[in-house]
């Protein structure tokens, strides 16, 4: 039998009690797993698994992260198709996997497009033909009712998500609400979105993304004297900003290629030189 | 002909689709588009879960009645396997669109009467088994699928899995059964006359199927003299198929 740790009440109502489930673990979890833990084969979804897979710890409870389901009593049962990744230190699982429309989870980082302007809050899109998030107008840093920004339908904001479950439309916010710092938040101006996958946003978001995720375009063009900013959203959009034309074209160009090509460490050097010869 | 080629599936073939598949088996090739959890419309909504929408193009033509039945066969089935719990008031759709069905060199393809259509529902379910797994959407279990004939031939029954058009044609009775990876049975249509026995003798050739992986599949290739003709091990199959996939998603780690 599993055994739980005691009970915590998650950020998510629609959890069972017993296990604290949060999304926001799954982004630190990623930075930690690199170095050895128990990776077992791929398996669709059919039988619960055993006992000995599933951490345990006297205190903490048992984060399940997303692709999995629990079962009461005591059934671990995955739902997607993925690689089960276990992370004994801070007794969570989750399933990696890469594809599929994003669901919101709370605190992702997101790039929405604004839909339209309602008399208190901007609806957000965060994917095509999903119901629209809301963001307040006042979800901004230092925004009051006279200086709040004014987003026209189209412009873009990088934003976190505040409030998701599966009964309410999603909820956004611009601004940190303990310091009230954007911390980097805010609508952007000027440059391009990228689509890229899910599970590519992701790698892009790993706090080390060079040696963890395996990208390392955005370094090696760095290197080679572009200048650019990004914005990586959780919802498969990537924004690159810059002063000249050129280089956000070749930053997104890399960006797909790589995503697309599933280039590995050597091609993406190659890509690289390749998109900056051109360029010049 | 049919059931001499092992079955074939691509994943995610379609760059536009939050998921899909392409499935080609006896005869058959199916494409799945498959996008969802998106907004359903306003008289789809249910306040507590999703609603799947399975839409079937036939090869040619439009769909009519018939490609409604089977869209109403496959959604009740789809609906037990998807989590739709977990999405309330939103649509998970899932298009199949026919792209080959056997060619049929001894009947008169010409209907007649209006009749279902067997044989196509095993590949239908599969292909959109397979582009919800692409789509990465939260399932119960994955399903296998066949379906199976009884035949006489020379006075002595026969259940023949996997039938050909004219095996079908001299068929008496016609059986489609699905299983989940849980081994519960999830899908069993069936035409014609049949006695319970015989039904029995169906759904365990069904049953091995569907159900059997990987250990006990050197036995029954082996087993070719046996009364029922051993068709591929579709649970196998799928298995192989979603390691490619994983190891294609995951070839950074």
């Amino acid at each position: 039998m599993a055994k739980f740790g005691p009970k915590r009440q998650g950020p998510r109502s629609d959890i069972p009690a017993k296990l604290g489930r949060t999304h926001r673990q799954e982004h630190l979890n990623l930075t930690t797993t690199h170095n050895g833990h128990h990776r077992p084969p791929p398996r669709p979804p059919r039988r619960p698994y055993p006992p000995s897979l599933i951490p345990t710890h006297p205190k903490h409870p048992l984060r399940l992260g997303p692709g999995l389901r629990h079962v009461p009593p005591s059934s671990i049962l995955p739902t997607v198709a993925g690689q089960l990744i276990v992370n004994p230190h801070k007794t969570s699982m989750w399933i990696e996997s890469n594809g599929g429309r994003y669901t919101p989870s709370p605190s992702d980082l997101v790039i929405g497009r604004v839909l339209r302007s309602a008399a208190d809050l901007y609806y957000v899109s965060l994917s095509p033909y999903t119901p629209p998030a809301s963001l307040p107008h006042l979800a901004f840093e230092s925004a009051t009712k006279k200086t709040r920004p004014q987003l026209a339908p189209g412009a873009l904001v990088y934003a976190r998500v505040s409030l998701a479950n599966r009964h309410m439309d999603p909820e956004l916010e611009c601004v940190s609400p303990s310091t009230g710092k954007a911390d980097g938040l805010g609508p952007l101006t000027g440059g391009m979105v990228f689509d890229v996958s899910p599970g590519f946003a992701r790698r892009l978001l790993l706090a080390r993304s060079r040696d963890e995720g395996g990208v390392e375009v955005l370094e090696l063009l760095g290197a080679e004297g572009v200048a650019f900013e990004t914005a990586v959203g959780r919802n498969g959009r990537v924004w690159v900003g810059s002063e000249s034309v050129k280089a956000v074209v070749v930053v997104g160009r890399a960006l797909k290629e790589t995503d697309e090509g599933r280039l590995g460490g050597e091609e993406q050097r190659r890509l690289v030189k390749r998109l900056v010869r051109e360029m010049r | 002909m049919s059931a001499t080629t092992a079955p074939e599936a691509a994943l995610s073939v379609l760059p536009r689709a939050d998921g899909s598949a392409k499935y080609s088996y006896a005869g058959y090739t199916v494409t799945a588009s498959v996008n969802g959890p998106i907004e359903a419309q306003r008289k789809d909504e249910h306040a507590q879960e999703a609603y799947v929408d399975v839409i079937v193009r036939p090869a040619a033509g439009v769909g009519g009645t018939r490609e409604r039945h089977l869209e109403s066969l496959l959604q009740s089935s789809l609906s037990q396997l998807i989590l739709v719990k977990n999405f309330p008031r939103m649509l998970i759709q899932v298009v199949l669109q026919v792209e080959a069905v056997p060619d049929n060199d001894y009947e008169n393809t010409k209907l007649v009467q209006a009749s279902l259509n067997f044989p196509i529902i095993p590949a239908l379910l599969q292909t959109a088994v397979l582009g919800l797994l692409s789509a990465v959407v939260p399932m119960r279990a994955t399903a296998t699928s066949t379906v199976a004939a009884v035949v006489f031939q020379d006075g002595a029954k026969r259940v023949v899995v996997d039938p050909s058009p004219k095996e079908l044609a001299a068929a008496r009775s016609v059986h489609v059964l699905a299983f989940t990876s849980h081994d519960e049975l999830i899908l069993a249509e069936s035409e014609g006359d049949f006695s319970v026995k015989e039904w029995d003798d169906v759904y365990d050739a069904a049953a091995k199927i569907c159900c059997q992986s990987g250990a006990g599949n050197a036995d029954t290739a082996m087993d070719l003299d046996g009364p029922v003709n051993a068709g591929p091990d579709m649970r196998q199959f799928l298995n192989s198929t979603l390691e490619a996939k994983v190891a294609a998603d995951l070839y950074w780690k």
